[in-house]
């Protein structure tokens, strides 16, 4: 039974209809999903900070100098080294859905891609999937593997980026010295396992060449994004914003030549993605071993979703009809995990699961006031919520912010009414559990791992392994997303070949003629997926032009707030249980490393960029760069 | 033969902050000596680090003059067109690593340009900032009048700036921000 909160069953044939009996099958005014956690109310918040000088009411808000957008509210006991609150505030209206209403589909492709400015290309391919579902035009199949290949390498940018420029400098010397100085004196006595595949002989070592600006694997990073950027550009003509994604597949012109210069670039990660893996072995390893309680950092329930990504041009048509098919044959696995377990791997049945909340969020709600619900069903007859993205409105109402009422301008998505995020992690969990990814030479999915053969490049070729975590937590994430730059590099050679089978065959096309109707309805979504995991457009046509537009992000899902039922989104679950491990006992030294971490661990995107900052003015720090902050 | 760019910086369909762009758009197909380039550098500050790096293995660049729209929020009348010499101090290492994650992560500010560039040991020795501060901050083609004023002066000011090296260096050098910035130095002002 994939629904348990949702009155949603399955006949025998796969079919899903709402349960018989349920008045108001969607109703909000449930008592919500039984067993999840839940928030402090307002009350009991100012209650405890009231009557306890140790709990700090403490801030991490927007004060970047150039695109701060995600703010963060915890109410800390320093004392009992916990986060009691944790409150997460998208401070920026973004408005794409708003921009793109009355407009010609097309402009969706280059004007969605600038919702972020790291990953456009995802941005763009996912707004032409939906293009493609809604008018029917499918690629040809050197279109869907090379539009494989232009994101894989875009992939290949975005996860050493954030692993080493981002979040890397978390672990660093350079700050750990200042939070917890007994660390740097274990790990200098520490040997590192993985010296044969990295070169660091000890910890120390490791964590010396992770200093930002200095260490030699935060330059090696820089140079590595070049090297992806590169490979990227040969397809896509520009980086981040590509000018060659279009509808019916790509606009590129591809040879024998691009092929080769690609593959250069591309081969150059085999060896990077041994020394990564082995790198977030060691440092995970270690941190565990110095204080288990570091399992608890950013420790939340394993719920992820995820759309996969990479198709099988043998098997994408297009078509929301067949997308359960289509969507199993991908490279990276679709699919949603409860509790650490894989409830389903079919598109049709994550995209009726979906529903957007905006309790706490500055919008107006598009249901009730006797509103109709525009599209009661999917494209396939399947149940719809007035809450799904092909029925919601996006309404900004701009207000004061309340943590009781309305607080940021992200909302609530829910997969079966629970809070899911989304990830590079949750795609690689989904493929090693479900074991449906297509035959290849390279990567073999285990039911409860993922085994990659990395081939020879100055380092011998290496079989790595991730293993579906036993918690999940801040390590966790970085691990499984340091294992990604090895899945996905292979998933990138498996592409090449295959494209260069088509190209020795004589195969060149890479694009289907399109045009977009002019009379008449039409719906589409793009399921698809960001460096930093799920992403969605959901989109609807009238008479040739967009009459509605839904983009669902990764940051989306991360960022959520607290929903109707109190259930808190994923950063704030994760924070609030993190542990504040930091070896200061002066609650005036509080330096938030661990919650830092918690939150970084998700890949928060730049317009999430979060800061700290008490209301006293005692804390301001960055969480999604590095935090050179606490180096002070 | 050393060579002296024209740089535009800033965001395309952004309204004012789009003059850096647009005025590398419109000077780009003029004809100038081969020792004068025009670059858009309206994308992420390691990669135009990375482009001047490799230029310079052709030939030598030894000057740089950059173009944009930024928000000084100081007084500065919209439409004010500011000019400096960068002194290339860089600020401490927090904020270079802060420059660094904006500039990875996809913004585009002149600021983060010269800090990161710089610190790659990529920017030409001599930097000038011609700057306009904008009005409009908003999806559209269109510059606010204030600014669609200045556009003109500020263009002419960009290519007198980059053929006469020594009309530059009678800029006083200065923080980031320029004069406007630094209030122990005189303003200049066009």
């Amino acid at each position: 039974m994939c629904f348990k909160n949702l009155p949603i069953e399955f006949d025998a044939q796969g079919k899903a209809s709402l349960k018989g009996g349920v008045a108001n099958p969607y109703s909000t005014a449930t008592a919500g999903p039984p067993n999840v956690p839940k928030q402090l109310t307002q009350e009991q918040a100012i209650e405890l900070v009231k009557r306890n000088g140790h709990i700090k009411d403490v801030d991490f808000d927007p004060v970047t100098r150039v695109a701060g957008a995600l703010a963060f509210h915890t109410v800390a006991d320093v004392k009992e080294r916990r986060v009691l609150e944790g409150r997460s505030v998208a401070t920026l209206f973004r408005g794409y859905e708003v921009i793109m209403v009355g407009r010609d589909p097309r402009d969706a492709i280059y004007i969605t891609s600038r919702a972020c400015g790291v990953c456009g290309g995802v941005h763009s391919t996912c707004s032409a999937l939906a293009i493609e579902m809604a008018i029917g035009c499918q690629p040809p199949p050197l279109g869907v593997l090379i539009r494989n290949l232009a994101l894989s390498l875009e992939f290949l940018y975005d996860n050493p980026l954030h692993l080493h420029l981002l979040a890397g400098p978390d672990y660093s010397e350079a700050i750990v010295k200042g939070t917890n100085p007994a660390l740097i004196e274990r790990a200098k006595g520490t040997e590192a396992a993985h010296v044969d595949v990295h070169g660091f002989r000890t910890i120390h070592d490791l964590m010396v060449d992770l200093n930002p600006l200095s260490g030699g694997l935060y330059l090696e990073a820089l140079h590595m994004t070049r090297v992806a950027r590169e490979a990227y550009v040969l397809i896509c003509g520009k980086y981040p914003h590509p000018q060659t994604i279009v509808p019916g597949g790509m606009s590129s012109t591809i040879n024998l030549t691009v092929m080769n210069e690609m593959f250069v670039r591309m081969s150059q990660f085999f060896d990077y993605a041994k020394k990564m893996a082995g790198i977030w072995e060691d440092l995970t390893n270690f941190f565990y071993d110095a204080n288990p309680e570091y399992k608890k950092v950013g420790a939340r329930r394993a719920n992820m979703i995820d759309t996969g990504i990479f198709d099988d041009a043998d098997a994408y048509d297009t078509t929301y009809k067949n997308a359960n098919v289509w969507g199993n044959r991908r490279w990276c696995t679709p699919g949603a995990i409860v509790e650490g377990k894989l409830v389903t791997t079919d598109l049709q049945t994550i995209n009726i699961g979906i529903e957007e909340f905006i309790e706490h969020s500055y919008y107006e709600p598009w249901t009730g006031g006797g509103q109709q619900q525009h599209f009661p069903t999917d494209p396939a007859g399947h149940p719809l919520s007035p809450h799904h993205m092909w029925n919601k409105v996006t309404k900004p109402k701009p207000g004061a912010q309340n943590w009781k009422d309305k607080y940021t301008w992200d909302t609530a998505p829910r997969f079966d009414r629970l809070s899911m995020e989304a990830g590079c992690y949750a795609r690689l969990w989904n493929t090693a559990v479900a074991k449906k990814m297509p035959d290849n030479p390279y990567i073999t999915a285990t039911g409860h791992s993922l085994k990659m053969r990395l081939p020879r490049g100055k380092l011998p070729e290496t079989e790595i392994e991730w293993h579906v975590p036993d918690v999940w937590n801040a390590f966790e994430r970085n691990r499984a997303r340091a294992y990604c730059i090895g899945w996905t590099s292979l998933i990138a050679l498996n592409t090449w070949t295959a494209a260069m089978e088509r190209l020795k065959d004589g195969d060149t096309k890479t694009s289907t003629k399109f045009e977009i109707p002019k009379t008449g309805e039409q719906r589409g979504v793009g399921f698809w997926g960001a460096g930093r995991g799920y992403l969605t457009h959901h989109l609807v046509l009238d008479r040739g032009a967009v009459s509605n537009y839904q983009i669902v992000t990764p940051s989306t899902w991360n960022a959520s707030p607290t929903d109707k039922w109190g259930q808190p989104g994923p950063y704030e679950e994760a924070v609030m249980n993190t542990p504040l491990l930091e070896e200061s006992t002066d609650p005036e030294q509080f330096r938030g490393i661990d919650i830092l971490r918690a939150i970084r661990s998700f890949d928060p995107c730049m317009p999430c960029t979060t800061h700290i900052q008490s209301e006293a003015g005692m804390i301001t720090r960055e969480v999604n760069t590095c935090a050179c902050g606490l180096d002070e | 033969m050393s060579r002296t760019v024209i740089g535009g910086v800033g965001y395309r369909n952004l309204r004012d902050y789009s003059l850096g762009v647009v005025m590398s758009d419109e000077l780009e197909p003029e004809a100038r000596p081969p020792s004068l380039l025009v670059e858009d550098l309206c994308y992420g500050p390691v990669a135009v680090g990375q482009w001047f790096l490799d230029e310079a293995r052709d030939a030598p660049i030894t000057r740089a003059v950059f173009v944009t729209a930024v928000a000084r929020e100081d007084g500065r009348p919209p439409g004010t067109i500011s000019v400096y010499r960068w002194d290339h101090v860089l600020p401490s290492a927090e904020e270079i690593q802060r420059a660094m994650t904006d500039a990875v992560t996809g913004v585009i500010l002149l600021d983060n340009t010269l800090i990161v560039t710089e610190w790659m040991k990529a920017l030409p020795a001599e930097a000038v900032v011609v700057e306009v501060e904008p009005m409009e901050h908003a999806f559209g083609d269109a510059m606010s009048p204030a600014v669609a004023a200045a556009y003109p002066r500020a263009c002419e000011l960009v290519m007198r700036l980059a053929a006469d090296p020594e009309l530059s260096r009678l800029l006083p050098a200065s923080p980031l921000g320029g004069c406007w910035a630094a209030t122990v130095q005189p303003k200049v002002v066009w």
